[in-house]
């Protein structure tokens, strides 16, 4: 056709830009980037000033950012054939007129005065008549932008609608230099259903096993994994001693593609430096050491210097990945006033059945209905046992009063905790090493866990809907919100004296592997669920809009 | 032109006059990718280009395929927002 023809001869590569529907993009590939002019029939237009004439229409018709281009443009931008404003108005650029393209009024103009050119009034973007769709000419796409930036500069400065000061997104561009290394490597990696990217075995460095666990359930948890691969740590440390910076560094091994074991030892040695009590070659207890790291980590994540005014509110990838707010409310007896209070927690530490509190009964009201899947047929434990009893309405006896803000005295009361906010990742761990006066055992009584797990029955908005009467609530199977995936398992065998711990990590959908150390080897689901659990790592199926 | 286009018209001078059109804009915008309705109808696109092949599909193939679904897929909410601040905007300015 005359189309293809045409665009045969200007690029020889036969590619095309797209239009981004909501705001000017980028062309969706880079070799049209590479090209030299958008089309030959440009070449009509660039002559004499024509740079200046082409920024006078963005500037007064396309972004204006003055009163007077504003008030220039509301006058003029209407259709001369129709007077209408919408129907994606366009501006001929070799002269006055306006014209719609829905109704082709701007067509009929390109072809009676043979103007082959015109100006998206909405967008900017520049079309050609004869090749009949939108042309990116290199050197006007230039002026569009730099016109584009200054326009929403202003705008930004002074709206109140962005936080941002003065920038507005703008999709990514490569640059030169990036384009020469994409050139000089060519190399792509793909990722097929069976590699095995992202798996590496961990050399034991001596009762190391506790850190080597936590790593492989690090290196596993997809936003963290998301964060590193695409460096948005920017190190604001002065010495070498950053652990965000060797996280960083643990992912860029991780995914290597390298097959032998890694060895931590900058990463043991920073633990060392940053968390003194878990110093020494003992081992340590995996759950320990997996809140002393995600607090160095939590510490070292500088934020632009929020930490140091407001500790609570930060908003680095640690709180946005794993903070979840634990609501605790206590009911008076006497006045059945609530004192609420709302604490952020990083795990969920569960207690189990064996140990000296006891564990049965669970709350008053509740029966043995059928939750996540699991039953109490088989007379196992299950985890929603467990965060039900967690969750279950405690009388806090006479010999532990509160003081009542409603009674002005001492009164018996209840307390009573629920999830509050969800973090992204959930972390359960499972209290198997009791440390009483006592005595100092392991309990190893088998908790089941699930693949897939609701939090909505622990939600304190359930709670609320439940005391205002609408007991035991159908799980609503359309609310994603609360939906969990298990993605990782820590493993502890042995007693409290002697024991290794080993991990299950879930690597693409349904791939499980077992993590012993240095040996890494295929599981199956089966195997994962069969196992005893210590610490069970849920992440969230859908991340929802706000 | 009818009243009524004469009327929209007016309005939409006005709005262009005190930076408001621009304003309402970014809120749009804003709001539309808050509510995923731009990931929506750039998963369509993707499917479009799959379908008439990406040597054939043009603007105007794209633009014809997305407008109705775009237009159909605005969440009531913002809808109801955007009014709310037109009309404010018009109670402030109401020499229209």
């Amino acid at each position: 056709s005359n189309r293809s023809a045409a665009r045969m001869k200007d690029r020889p590569l036969l590619r095309k830009g797209f239009y981004a529907a909501a705001g000017r993009g980028a062309p969706l590939d880079v070799l049209s980037v590479m090209s030299p002019a958008g089309c030959s029939h440009v070449s009509g237009f660039k002559v004499d000033n024509w740079k200046q004439n082409l920024r006078v229409i963005y500037q007064c018709f396309v972004w204006s950012g003055t009163a007077e281009t504003r008030r220039r443009k509301a006058k003029s931008c209407i259709c001369h054939m129709c007077g209408a404003h919408l129907s994606r108005l366009h501006s001929c650029l070799y002269c006055v007129y306006f014209g719609c393209f829905t109704k082709k009024h701007i067509h009929e103009h390109a072809k009676n005065k043979r103007h082959n050119l015109a100006i998206d009034l909405l967008y900017g973007g520049i079309y050609c008549f004869v090749c009949q769709d939108y042309i990116y000419d290199k050197d006007m796409e230039q002026i569009a932008k730099e016109e584009q930036r200054k326009f929403f500069f202003f705008f930004f400065l002074f709206s109140p609608l962005s936080p941002g000061v003065g920038e507005k997104y703008s999709t990514w561009e490569p640059t030169k230099r990036e384009l020469e290394l994409l050139r000089h490597n060519p190399k792509r990696r793909k990722i097929t259903t069976n590699c095995t990217i992202g798996l590496r075995g961990l050399i034991n460095l001596g009762n190391t096993c506790f850190m080597n666990c936590i790593v492989q359930a690090l290196t596993h948890t997809p936003l963290l994994r998301d964060f590193f691969l695409s460096d948005r740590h920017k190190c604001e440390m002065q010495s070498n001693s950053c652990l965000v910076c060797e996280m960083s560094q643990l992912f860029q091994e991780f995914y290597s593609g390298h097959r032998y074991p890694h060895i931590p030892f900058r990463l043991l040695h920073l633990v060392w430096t940053h968390a003194r009590h878990l110093a020494g070659y003992e081992q340590q207890d995996a759950h320990e050491f997996l809140i002393a790291a995600l607090d160095v980590l939590h510490r070292h994540c500088d934020d632009n210097g929020k930490k140091a005014n407001n500790p609570n509110h930060c908003n680095c990838i640690i709180d946005q990945i794993f903070t979840g707010g634990l609501q605790s409310d206590v009911t008076c007896q006497v006045c059945h006033g609530v004192s609420t209070t709302i604490d952020p927690f990083w795990d969920i530490s569960l207690d189990l059945p064996g140990s000296s509190t006891p564990f049965w009964p669970l709350s008053p009201g509740s029966d043995g209905s059928v939750v996540n899947g699991e039953s109490h047929q088989s007379g196992s434990t299950t985890l929603t046992d467990c965060l039900r009893r967690f969750t279950r309405p405690e009388h806090l006896g006479s010999s532990a009063k509160i003081k009542c803000g409603g009674c002005h005295s001492y009164q018996e009361s209840t307390k009573q905790l629920t999830m509050k906010k969800l973090p992204i990742v959930a972390c359960f761990h499972l209290k198997r090493f009791e440390h009483s006066a006592k005595l100092r055992r392991k309990i190893t009584t088998y908790v089941s866990f699930p693949l897939e797990l609701d939090m909505t029955p622990f939600m304190a908005s359930s709670k609320e809907s439940r005391m205002n009467g609408q007991y035991q609530q159908p799980l609503d199977t359309l609310n994603n919100d609360n939906k969990y995936s298990l993605f990782a398992v820590v493993n502890h065998q042995g007693t409290l004296e002697s024991g290794h711990y080993t991990s299950f990590i879930r690597q693409h959908k349904d791939q499980w592997f077992k993590c012993d150390d240095a040996i890494i080897t295929k599981a199956s689901i089966k195997d994962v669920l069969d196992s005893e659990g210590y610490l069970l790592f849920y992440h969230k199926q859908f991340l929802e809009y706000e | 032109m009818s009243k009524d286009l004469q009327m929209r018209a007016a309005i939409n001078q006005k709005l262009i006059e005190m930076g408001e059109r621009e304003r309402l804009k970014e809120l749009l915008r804003a709001k539309l990718i808050e509510c995923g309705w731009k990931d929506q109808l750039k998963a369509h696109c993707k499917d479009v280009i799959k379908e008439k092949g990406l040597e054939h599909v043009t603007v105007e193939d794209l633009v014809a395929e997305i407008t109705p679904k775009g237009r159909a897929l605005v969440p009531d909410s913002v809808k109801k927002e955007l009014l709310q601040r037109i009309r404010a905007f018009l109670a402030q300015h109401s020499t229209l």
